[in-house]
């Protein structure tokens, strides 16, 4: 089982120019290894629509991969982004799971099914055509570059230590950069940033696709 | 009066729409299908309608010009995927909603939009329960809404597309026929 240290560092270190969207128990984590203006938390939002919005990034922007860091609870809540994923064939989107098998915000209540659901069978059972599982670090680092260049849509879950992170603010109280404005106002920064970038070449992976 | 999904697809297509994203009823498959033909936009079918708003969400934020198909009770299902995302993200998308049961409001018995609903409303076997509480609430989530009832009210998906645009926000129009 990894840290969400051991998860998140060498994420950021092989993420490329992929756009990040983060949700629930490794939002606030992830300030901590990068700042880059691609990442996106989707804290103050809807909890169950983190996956589906990353999606929606991804099939719009199809030459740059997006990666989602997408919490067990919330996968829970909405399961059909699964088939809506591989329906729409999104070749550059990366699905992790980070399973704590809890709802860590909230007081690490215990998700459904705790210590018995798969998500990686879930992901297999909708058709993803990459599938990966996680629970030793040395394995996780070792892989995590050819996982990223991967053709997907990709799924990766990941088991995590449960931790105690409380509830997120956006406000100028958190550390990092992308908590300290409103959604609305990430959301409409993030639309011109990437229109005002391309991923780059090949050569340059994970990030672009080209 | 007919509604012809020919037209209300080049009316989107001149409004610049790129995406439209949904479930397809009876109502909305004539366009659904002439979607799946056409390079210009292209359809991403969901699984559910809350889905629907944050994927609309997440193309609006990669550059794209999306538009949301749903049947009015998967707009009753979507609440938070709504308020979450495309209202607190404050992004234009117009919805084109069908409105099941619309006929059923013309009934004598049928309250009036503004009237509070009651039990008896719903149980009601002559009124479709998901009409009832359409209006009410696109106007509790506070989404402009107009009525695509033909050809004729084709000039007003352009009107809605320029609303959601120009106040960064969700706006909503109800068909009350199946396309053709």
């Amino acid at each position: 089982m990894l840290t969400k240290a051991q998860l998140l560092k060498p994420l950021a270190r092989h993420r490329g120019s992929a756009v990040v969207v983060t949700c629930m128990s490794v939002t606030r984590p992830w300030g901590r290894y990068s700042s880059s203006e691609l990442d996106f938390a989707s804290a103050d939002s809807a909890m169950g629509h983190t996956a589906d919005f990353a999606l929606g990034i991804a099939l719009a922007q199809p030459r740059r991969k997006v990666i989602c860091l997408n919490g067990d609870g919330s996968m829970l809540m909405t399961l059909g982004t699964l088939a809506t994923a591989v329906g729409a064939r999104a070749a550059n989107f990366v699905l992790f799971v980070i399973q704590n098998e809890t709802y860590e915000l909230t007081g690490n209540q215990p998700i459904p099914a705790a210590g018995r659901i798969d998500f990686a069978q879930l992901a297999w059972g909708a058709g993803f055509p990459r599938v990966h599982s996680f629970e030793d670090r040395g394995e996780y680092e070792k892989r995590l570059p050819d996982v990223l260049a991967e053709e997907g849509p990709v799924f990766v879950a990941v088991r995590v230590k449960r931790g105690s992170e409380g509830p997120i603010s956006r406000s100028g109280k958190e550390f990092s950069r992308y908590l300290q404005v409103s959604i609305a106002e990430s959301a409409h920064r993030l639309r011109k940033v990437l229109a005002s970038s391309s991923p780059r070449r090949r050569g340059s992976r994970p990030g672009g696709l080209e | 009066m007919t509604l012809s999904a020919r037209s209300v697809l080049e009316e989107l297509k001149a409004c610049g729409a790129t995406f439209c994203v949904g479930l397809a009823d009876t109502a909305l498959s004539p366009l659904a299908a002439l979607l799946e033909n056409d390079p210009s936009v292209r359809f991403v079918p969901v699984t559910r309608e809350g889905e629907a708003f944050a994927l609309a969400s997440g193309l609006w934020v990669g550059g794209q010009n999306p538009v949301i198909l749903a049947q009015n009770t998967g707009l009753l299902e979507s609440g938070d995927g709504l308020r979450g995302t495309v209202q607190r993200m404050r992004v234009p998308v117009l919805c084109l909603i069908t409105y099941r049961g619309y006929s059923s409001l013309a009934a004598k018995d049928a309250p009036a939009p503004s009237r509070p609903r009651v039990p008896d409303d719903f149980s009601r076997p002559s009124l479709d329960s998901a009409a009832l509480i359409t209006e009410p609430t696109l106007s509790a989530w506070g989404v402009p809404f107009g009525f695509l009832k033909s050809n004729a009210d084709l000039p007003k998906i352009r009107k809605f597309f320029r609303l959601a645009r120009r106040e960064s926000r969700a706006a909503a129009l109800l068909v009350t026929k199946n396309m053709t």
